[in-house]
């Protein structure tokens, strides 16, 4: 699939935010290290809301007709794609709803601002679960048609979020530990489902073939001709065709930017300034690299009927 | 869920039926009109060629129409700029038609052979042609000597009809059918329709070629056959069907010359030609009368196999006894043949078998009562269902006359013509054998002021004595058809003009009119000297170029335009009154005799004028008598004015419906002024179905011959007999050895010529390029063919063909490639003895392992046809005919000769063998290279970046 | 009802005549235009509905070449709508045909990735989806002759390639050469249940090469006893 950037800088962006949001409303109701200043959470709450935002109007540039955007959450009942819109929508005022009673501190309503938060964040939990889903139900692209998707989404959505958390958490008067063991909980959580995924994909199984494609089940079936001599929308919407070797690098940099050295940052080093700031830097590039990736190894069924003999 | 969906509003559309002019098939169409835009283009479903079909030429004419390449005015080449250069100014059509007529009635007024006038892909070749004769020069042809005269020569000295456009498999009733060698443009809806009806009915498809695409994908066998070596794959097949027994006595004896005996004279005058009586009938041996008969009478028995002993003690044998010898020589076994044709022993004999098979078991009787030419009454007719069809694979060979006349004996042998299920005649064919039509040859006539020829400049040679040369022995025209090079050259040679014009040889013309003809480009062999030649100064008057004046007729801005000192430019398929005649290349189908035509749907938004027009304009200013009245006023207002009254024979004229007064008779009759708009009534064609009994066995039915002698389609009513042996061509022959009473060559090459290639008999010999060059050193044949959805050089401006085809690759079977290491996309090296290019391949399954093959015209030069210079035509396309010769490689001690078949004179564009080499690293893009043609006058080379065509009214706000 | 094609594969010749008659068509038909891109540049290429890709099965010498037509297959189950956020892909109730309303797409590409089969495509101009809409355009259409009410492809297809019909009619004539002719989906295992069918490549009959004729024709020319045929 063609990695388009508005796509992988939304889900990137929108994963972070729903994770931090989530998880600033957990770490809020639990009190992690002794509580996270009003002012943090704000900063954390504003933080996310941003990073939704952006990666929401990111994803309006992506469509080629943005006049009637607004009509993609009326097939909600069968879309994803039209989930993920009215739940980010819906998802907007509880958050918001939630950061006014934390600004305002009432204690009489911190019944509300629990609720809404936990809200908020349940509505956080069903967009990246939604925009998991977006591609794992595509039956035509093998890569992506799994559990697993879903799962990588709201991992790594998760993961950054709580890197974003500890960032914010580290500005403040709070106890580190409990964030860092999040943090490094969720990267754990995150680099396993990713490697998961990976070796999954490996692996074709019994799918779609040019074979199954044309119905040729006699001998090898080659394509002579595509009918076209340059591009069409399909080649340039799915031909995008990754190096093995570029992908066995880029994964390793996924490892290592995303997971690895972070990792080591958050064991090691104290999370201050700039060893937290590299680290969530890292893992921003890493997941970048990952969500390019996502696309880039997804091949789509139609490139059967442009020759390859599988996905 | 339920949505109504609007039905388009039909109030301001209009529907018109036209003929179709993207190919050969001249396929009905329906169009839709809009506001004055083609909304909709699809087939006319009662017509005959392509009941209600239409392939992609056709529906995409849309894209033909609104061409950016369409020229606009009048061109001059731009005073003091050079030829080729591109540089032009617009002139009124006024000026345009005054200079060219003032230059060709000096032409006409001092010598008319300075004027050389041929044609592309012209359908209107009785009119260009009757201009030609009318203006008294011998140099016209069509593009046919590049494209298929080699089937039509072959078809019309053996059977009286022809691959191509004079005959048609019988789809309703094969059994067996076999294409050899179609490229795809070729027969296109007909052959479509007709496959997949004998697929339906359970008939197999063997397919001989050596490429499978197209309509080779989906015969049920396919033979990939070595090029050129079709000729010899046919006669191994007639070995196979002799040494059975396998032929049909009956068909043999009675209407081809099989019996007819020849006289055994070896190195005699009079040797190998027919034994005649004294009013020069043939001779048979009548095995009743134990006799010699006259081999036309009737009531006769003859002897089909037989040595004798003629009156006067000359020996004598019969045709057949002379094929059987000649073709059961075991050089002929298929296990002898079958290296050389890169076809399996087995698979031979097995074609043949299956052949005969359907022929003689599975034979189709029809209840329908008919009369032979001697009056006997049948109660059936017998149909041996074995079809064929032939073409370019076949033609494009210096040995294709001989490997279709191969073709055509197997036919013969198995009784298998115009019979049902197998290859029928397309009025007005079948015709004598060959046509009774010479080519004018009087020298006093060509050489008349004034004067138009007494026959049309192209015809049919029945002996030396018709030959188109002077007393010398050189030729009288410019491409040499017609003489000792070159004698039964009947489509002329068109890719010779350019060539031999230049070199002055035999002699220097002044003005060249092409109309419709590339042949700066693609339409030529040897494309870039060719260019180089057309800018060629002449030494002795160095203003003046070697071709003094270059008329270039085109409704599009191709490479030739490029090249012109005038341009006149025509009008599109739909803007224009057209004819699609019985006396040009009919249209017909075997049940019907048809003809067609066009007239204007659009108007034209340019000032452009149908050539049809200008040429009865410079008819009637030149005062050409067929276009003149006794007092020299004009005859005829107009080119429809023409259509309708002018007569070639009393009551025949260019179309044969509605004729008659009231237009009531068809065929024949006298001018009907309401003609056109009978046409136009009746969707814009004529048809004039056969009754049963006139459907079969033509070239001897007496009721279709009745008919046929009396609206002009053969001399008088008469059987047409088949020519397995061919005197005409043992006449030249034995010009050749010396032993002809009349002209006879003196040049050793041209005696060695006629003595080696006129066989009477259908022979095989290795093509002649491949004669002179190192196979080992050019290991591959290299073939071109168009694609199914292109057929016209003009198709890569149709914004809609392009993104189909766009660029040509070199393709090469796979598992050769990779013996080579080469893959996909390589940029490799082709080289011939004429010249290298450089292009991109792709490898294949379906393609013989000795032979490489591109789509061909798909090449351009960057900014011809409307097309931006970085077009993927012209950056990566390419075209192979830089790597062909016109002329055959240098001999010692031997004129240069031109790369043709040496009868009939058809471009040998298959013949030719390459070397292929991987290129250098960074060596990407197509080579040689040429410069960007400048945009003419009105164009400011601008494109848009997006096409958004509709006729809706609402999109056109 | 469920109207859609039946393609014989058997017969394809791969001449583009129904990709060119479709294009010909739906340039003014209901989504019209329909854009082309550098139209005479260097990398020509535009909206179209239905393409025609060819194929070769087996090894040289024994390999087939076989021309494969697609448009959109109609699917009975169609991801294309299910996905479809805006509602504005949808499938009618009444004849199964799968239709953009273009007034609602968003042009979000979305459709593409669900469908398995390439049958749509973005025309960048407009920002909306386009694909095959079975000429509901022509075959509703009581303007015209009855038998002219087909998709332009299949009014076109010069070998009789195509043909249109009503699947969910057993004695139509698209669902009796499906069962005579052993017409087959294409990718059943993805489960959209695709109403186009194709009808494979037919195996030709052998015909007999037994028992003809006498062999040593040669050696029996010499003496050879001429039939009697009277002429």
């Amino acid at each position: 699939m063609h990695p388009a950037f508005s796509v992988i800088f939304f889900t990137v962006s929108s994963g972070a935010g729903f994770g931090l949001f989530a998880l600033l409303v957990l770490a809020d109701l639990l009190g992690l290290g002794g509580g996270l200043s009003t002012e943090q959470k704000l900063t954390a709450g504003s933080l996310a809301l941003f990073l939704v935002a952006a990666g929401l109007s990111s994803s309006v540039f992506h469509l080629a007709n943005p006049k009637n955007a607004w009509r993609a959450f009326s097939r909600y009942k069968t879309s994803w794609l039209s989930r993920e819109g009215v739940f980010a929508v819906v998802f907007f005022p509880f958050a918001m709803a939630y950061l006014g009673l934390t600004w305002l501190d009432m204690a009489q309503l911190k019944w509300l601002e629990v609720t809404v938060g936990v809200l908020a964040a349940v509505l956080a939990w069903i967009t990246i679960f939604s925009t998991g889903m977006i591609y794992g139900c595509l039956k035509t692209i093998r890569q992506w048609n799994s559990p697993l998707v879903p799962a990588n989404y709201l991992a790594l959505g998760h993961f950054t979020g709580a890197l974003l958390l500890l960032l914010v958490a580290s500005r403040g008067a709070v106890d580190l530990n409990g964030y860092v063991t999040l943090t490094a909980g969720l990267l754990v959580a995150a680099a396993a489902l990713k490697a998961i995924y990976y070796f999954w994909i490996s692996t074709p199984g019994a799918t779609s073939t040019i074979k199954t494609a044309t119905g040729f089940t006699r001998g090898t079936v080659r394509l002579l001709d595509t009918g076209h001599t340059h591009g069409t929308f399909l080649t340039e919407e799915f031909g995008f065709k990754i190096a093995r070797q570029y992908a066995i690098v880029l994964k390793v940099f996924v490892f290592v930017a995303g997971f690895v050295v972070p990792a080591v940052l958050l064991l090691t080093g104290k999370a201050d300034g700039a060893a937290l700031y590299a680290a969530v830097m890292l893992a921003v590039l890493g997941i970048v690299a990952e969500r390019w990736l996502f696309f880039a190894e997804a091949r789509h069924v139609v490139n059967l009927y442009h020759g390859a003999q599988h996905t | 869920m339920n949505a109504i969906v609007k039905i388009e509003n039909h109030d301001n559309q209009e529907i018109k039926f036209t003929t179709c002019y993207m190919c050969a098939c001249r396929c009905g169409i329906k169009v839709t009109l809009e506001e004055n835009k083609v909304r909709f283009i699809q087939g006319n479903r009662n017509h005959p060629t392509n009941q209600g079909v239409l392939c992609a030429k056709g529906s995409a004419g849309i894209m033909k129409q609104y061409s950016a390449a369409k020229l606009r005015k009048p061109l001059m080449r731009k005073p003091g700029s050079e030829r080729g250069a591109g540089e032009f100014v617009e002139i009124e059509w006024d000026q345009a038609l005054d200079m060219l007529t003032e230059r060709l009635s000096h032409i006409r007024a001092t010598n008319p052979s300075k004027l050389a006038f041929f044609t592309g892909r012209d359908q209107m070749q009785a009119l260009t042609g009757l201009w030609a004769q009318q203006f008294g020069t011998p140099n016209w042809a069509a593009h046919g000597g590049f494209c298929s005269v080699n089937m039509a020569a072959a078809g019309l000295y053996s059977i009286g009809f022809s691959f191509w456009e004079f005959g048609a498999p019988d789809w309703d009733y094969a059994k067996y059918f076999i294409m050899w060698g179609v490229a795809e443009d070729h027969s296109s809806n007909p052959i479509k329709i007709g496959l997949e009806k004998l697929k339906r009915h359970g008939g197999k498809f063997v397919s001989v070629n050596p490429v499978r695409t197209g309509y080779s994908a989906i015969a049920d066998e396919w033979i990939p056959i070595k090029p050129g070596m079709d000729g010899l794959l046919a006669l191994s097949v007639v070995h196979v069907l002799l040494s059975r027994e396998l032929f049909d006595w009956e068909f043999l004896i009675r209407y081809t010359n099989s019996a007819w005996l020849v006289v055994d004279t070896p190195g005699q005058k009079g040797h190998g030609l027919f034994l005649r009586d004294e009013q020069g009938n043939p001779l048979i041996w009548d095995m009743e009368k134990s006799a010699f008969v006259n081999a036309l009478a009737k009531d006769i028995t003859p002897a089909l196999f037989g040595d004798f002993v003629a009156p006067d003690g000359r020996p004598v044998r019969t045709v057949m006894t002379l094929t059987a010898e000649r073709y059961l020589d075991e050089r002929y076994a298929p296990e002898n043949v079958a290296q050389e044709c890169g076809v399996t022993a087995e698979t031979i004999t097995r074609m043949a078998l299956e052949m005969a098979h359907v022929a003689f078991k599975e034979t189709v009787e029809l209840d329908i009562k008919w009369t032979d030419s001697w009056g006997r009454e049948h109660d059936k007719v017998i149909g041996r269902p074995v079809a064929m069809y032939a073409m370019r694979g076949i033609a494009a060979h210096s040995n294709g006359f001989h490997a279709c006349r191969a073709v055509h004996l197997i036919q013969i042998m198995l009784g298998a013509l115009d019979g049902p299920g197998n290859f029928r005649a397309r009025a007005p064919y079948p015709k004598p054998i060959p046509p009774h039509q010479l080519p004018e040859n009087n020298i006093d006539i060509i050489n008349a002021p004034n004067t138009p020829l007494s026959k049309t400049p192209l015809g049919f040679p029945m002996r030396p004595e018709d030959l188109v040369i002077d007393k010398q022995g050189n030729p009288l025209r410019i491409d040499k058809a017609y003489s000792w090079e070159i004698p039964i050259a009947s489509h002329g040679l068109m890719h010779m003009v350019i060539t031999n014009a230049t070199n002055h040889d035999p002699y220097p013309i002044d003005t060249l009119l092409l109309f419709m003809a590339n042949m700066a480009w693609n339409s030529t062999m040897n494309t870039k000297n060719v260019q180089d030649m057309l800018r060629e100064k002449d030494p002795a008057q160095p203003d003046q170029h070697k071709i003094p004046f270059l008329v270039v007729v085109d409704a599009f801005h191709s490479e030739m335009v490029n090249f012109a000192d005038l341009v006149l430019p025509d009008t599109t398929y739909l803007e224009r009154y057209d004819t699609i005649s019985l006396l040009d290349r009919p249209i017909s189908e075997p049940d019907a005799a048809a003809d067609a035509i066009r007239y204007p749907l659009l108007k034209a938004d340019r000032d452009v004028r149908p050539w049809q027009e200008v040429l009865v304009e410079l008819a009637s200013r030149m005062k050409f008598p067929a276009f003149t009245q006794a007092d020299g006023s004009r005859k005829f207002k107009d080119y429809p004015d023409f259509i309708v009254n002018y007569e070639r024979a009393p009551g025949i004229g260019f179309l044969a419906g509605w004729r008659g007064k009231n237009g009531e008779k068809s065929l024949k009759g006298e001018p009907n002024p309401k003609q056109w708009e009978k046409y136009i009534e009746n969707e814009s064609f004529f048809a004039h179905h056969w009754p049963d009994n006139q459907k079969y066995n033509r070239f001897a039915n007496k009721d279709y011959l009745d008919v046929a002698a009396d609206v002009g389609f053969v001399g008088k009513s008469e059987p047409i007999t088949m020519q397995i042996y061919s005197e005409p061509l043992q006449k030249f022959r034995l010009a050749g050895q010396g032993l002809y009473d009349g002209p006879q060559p003196t040049n050793p090459v041209d005696r060695e010529r006629l003595a080696t290639y006129f066989d009477p008999l259908p022979m095989w010999y290795k093509p002649l390029e491949q004669q002179r060059v190192d196979e080992h050193e050019y290991p591959f044949f290299a073939l071109t063919q168009r694609p199914m959805l292109m057929y016209h050089s003009w198709d890569s401006q149709n914004v809609w063909l392009r993104q189909i085809l766009a660029q040509n690759y070199m393709y090469m079977n796979r598992g050769q490639a990779e013996r080579m290491n080469l893959k996909d996309f390589d940029w490799i090296w082709v080289e011939s003895h004429n010249g290298k290019i450089r292009c991109q391949m792709r490898t294949m399954e379906g393609t013989q392992e000795n032979t490489v093959w591109t789509w061909n015209a798909i090449g351009k030069q960057g900014g011809a046809w409307g097309l931006k210079p970085e077009a993927s035509e012209a950056k990566n396309g390419f075209l192979l005919n830089h790597l062909i010769s016109e002329l055959l490689p240098a001999k010692k001690g031997e004129r240069r000769i031109t790369n043709s078949d040496p009868v009939t004179g058809q471009a040998a564009w298959f013949d030719l063998r390459v070397k292929i080499t991987k290129a250098a690293e960074g060596e990407t893009g197509s080579w040689p290279e040429f410069p960007a043609i400048k945009p003419l006058p009105w164009d400011d080379g601008e494109r848009p970046d997006t096409l958004r065509y509709s006729s809706r009214p609402e999109d056109n706000k | 009802m469920r109207l859609g094609l039946v393609i014989d594969l058997d017969v394809c010749v791969g001449c583009h005549a129904c990709a060119i008659a479709c294009k010909e068509w739906n340039a003014s038909g209901t989504t019209a235009p329909l854009t082309d891109y550098q139209p005479y540049g260097a990398q020509p290429s535009g909206v179209w509905f239905n393409r025609i890709r060819s194929y070769e099965v087996g090894d040289y010498p024994n390999n087939k070449t076989i021309n494969f037509p697609m448009s959109c297959m109609h699917c009975e189950d169609a991801d294309c709508v299910t996905v479809c956020p805006t509602g504005a892909s949808y499938k009618r109730a009444e004849d199964g045909i799968v239709l953009v309303d273009q007034t609602k797409c968003m042009g979000c590409n979305y459709c593409s990735w669900a469908c398995p089969y390439g049958a749509r495509e973005l025309d960048r101009e407009s920002g909306t989806m386009k694909k095959c809409t079975l000429c509901v355009d022509r075959i509703y259409d009581t303007f015209m002759p009855v038998e002219e009410r087909q998709p332009a492809c299949v009014l076109t297809c010069p070998a009789h390639a195509r043909m249109f019909g009503d699947m969910d009619d057993a004695n139509s004539a698209v669902s009796v050469v499906i069962r005579e002719r052993g017409g087959y989906q294409l990718m059943p295992e993805l489960g959209y249940n695709p109403t186009n069918h194709y009808l494979p490549v037919r195996k030709a009959v052998p015909i007999a090469t037994e028992n003809l004729g006498k062999q040593g024709f040669k050696d029996r020319l010499k003496g050879i006893v001429n039939k009697v045929v009277k002429r």
